[in-house]
């Protein structure tokens, strides 16, 4: 029954999506900001989420070690550091190494980093990785108290700071998102209200003829998810090429690369065309309910 | 026997009684004729037939079913055995003549198959062929009704309703239309027309039920009555 009555529910909503041509107009560009709003969102909070992932397991602790041990002396702090709860992996770094690195970074082949500053003035140092980033914080404290270590570093409070702002970014756009899909809602609701409102006579006459209450509701949610899912469609296209070009933009900054995994990125884009599907549905069923007697 | 009223009485939200301890028997093929004054009831009783009020007091059954007990899902079912004729017709003006009845038969679902078969049948049957390309606002009066009449039979009902199909018509145009509703009796449809209009009446010699202030007050034959 209802395949065989598509055609005819799918003529009608087209038919009165062009009647009230402008208003539908209105509706689908209400829809498209708010999924595309709810699409940077969340591609906003993904990549924050991946950085941060990235971020931590990158966090090293730094032991930088008083001038003057001797060699037992550093093999000592290095076994009681490697004993410690949490430690993955130990590496030492001596001074001749840490300023062969400082050489590597900053002086190139043009500046003779040896020669510029004289005497070697680097500490040595052990590099320490934690099993869990969490713990960075509680080895560091331990590490500190080892004898022979004069000063630990390690990325003190950045993964917080930036867990902080991926949550404010969450919040702002938790509220952003609820307060525009609002509005389209109540537009698509209109929309629909308007339709119900120009067929009020026809819609009658086919109570009284015998049509089923879902024939004569079919229209109207074909033209609601119509207005939701082409707004959303609108929205993709537009986050599609957006974030294309973000992605080609940003592809040379080394620790910024987005997230592009094919997969994942559809399974979002797929998810916001279904949202805004499910945007016209609740926007048809408020009207239904409120001004149709079926 | 096609329908039974057991004392149905109806009493809108607002106080009003529109019938009164209403009893009636129906048997399949009759051709009825509901009069009275304007007020009597006459629009409340034909309401009852295709449930669009449901009454107060009583029971409907209309072969055999109760109307009144039946579930909403089924409403649409019982409606498809009855044809109803309008006073103001409710064509749909964007609709050609053929695209109204054909609308009928969509919106119950019908196969386009039969939908063209059908619609052409009925156009002829109410003598309107050469007109199926007419919009409503290109047609008289009377052939606006006819329209209303080949749109009530599309779905081939068991019984016809016409609540005042003669009210906006004159007396010549009447005429013709209570020949065609005459015809379609005789091809076995039950039907049942409320109206006020005695002249259209008093020739008929069918049954009659006279209303007043809602209840029955005479059930007979035009000659009994009237003479
Ligand atoms: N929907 C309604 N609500 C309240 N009162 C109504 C309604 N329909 C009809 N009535 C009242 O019921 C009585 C019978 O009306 P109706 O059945 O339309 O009579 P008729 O068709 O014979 O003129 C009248 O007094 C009328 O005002
Ligand atoms: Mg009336």
């Amino acid at each position: 029954m209802i395949i065989k009555n598509m055609l005819y529910f799918i003529r009608e909503a087209l038919n009165s999506l062009m009647r009230n041509r402008l208003l539908s107009f209105a509706t689908i560009s209400t829809v498209s900001i708010s999924i595309l709003i709810l699409g940077i969102a969340v591609l906003m909070t993904m990549n924050a989420g991946s950085f941060m992932n990235r971020l931590e397991s990158d966090v090293e602790i730094i032991a930088f070690l008083e001038k003057n041990l001797s060699s037992s002396q550093i093999r000592d702090a290095g076994e009681e550091i490697e004993k410690m709860d949490g430690v993955k992996q130990l590496t030492f770094v001596s001074k001749k190494e840490a300023l062969h690195r400082l050489q590597e970074n900053f002086g190139g082949k043009e500046y003779n980093l040896g020669t510029t500053i004289g005497e070697n003035p680097l500490p040595n140092s052990y590099e320490i990785k934690a099993a869990d980033p969490h713990n960075v914080a509680d080895i560091a404290k331990k590490v500190e108290k080892v004898h022979g270590v004069y000063k630990v570093n390690y990325g003190q409070g950045v993964v917080e700071k930036l867990f902080n702002i991926t949550k404010w970014i969450r919040v702002i756009s938790v509220i952003f998102i609820v307060l525009v899909s609002l509005g389209a809602v109540l537009l698509i609701a209109t929309t629909i209200r308007l339709a119900i409102f120009a067929r009020r006579k026809e819609i009658k006459l086919m109570q009284l003829i015998g049509a089923t209450d879902w024939f004569i509701r079919w229209p109207f949610f074909i033209e609601g998810i119509l207005l939701g899912s082409l707004g959303a469609l609108v929205a993709i296209v537009l986050l599609l090429l957006g974030y294309d070009s973000l992605i080609s933009k940003t592809d040379s900054i080394y620790f910024f690369s987005l997230l592009s995994d094919p997969i994942i990125l559809s399974k979002i884009y797929i998810s916001l065309f279904l949202t805004g599907s499910v945007l016209g549905v609740l926007g048809t069923y408020i009207s239904l309910n409120r001004f149709l007697d079926v | 026997m096609l329908v039974q009223f057991y004392n149905v009485s109806k009493i809108y939200p607002n106080g009003v009684k529109a019938l009164d301890d209403i009893s009636l028997r129906i048997e399949r093929g009759e051709f009825i004729f509901l009069m009275g004054s304007s007020g009597a009831g006459k629009s409340t009783l034909v309401k009852m037939f295709f449930r669009e009020e449901i009454p107060t007091r009583g029971q409907i059954f209309i072969a055999s079913r109760s109307i009144v007990r039946m579930k909403r899902s089924e409403v649409p079912k019982l409606r498809r055995n009855i044809g109803i004729v309008f006073q103001d017709f409710k064509l749909l003006e964007n609709k050609t003549v053929s695209e109204n009845i054909s609308f009928a038969m969509e919106v119950v679902g019908a196969n386009i198959r039969d939908i063209k078969i059908r619609v052409p049948e009925v156009i002829e049957m109410v003598g309107l062929k050469g007109k199926e390309k007419c919009f409503p606002g290109e047609l008289s009066g009377g052939e606006q009704q006819r329209v209303g009449v080949a749109r009530a039979l599309a779905n081939r009902p068991l019984m016809l309703i016409a609540d005042e199909p003669t009210g906006n018509l004159d007396i010549r145009i009447s005429t013709e239309i209570m020949e065609l509703l005459y015809d379609i009796n005789r091809k076995g449809t039950t039907v049942i027309m409320a109206t006020h209009a005695q002249e259209l009446v008093r020739a008929a010699h069918k049954r009659i039920i006279m209303l007043e202030n809602g209840r029955i007050i005479s059930d007979s034959l035009a000659g009994e009555f009237f003479l």
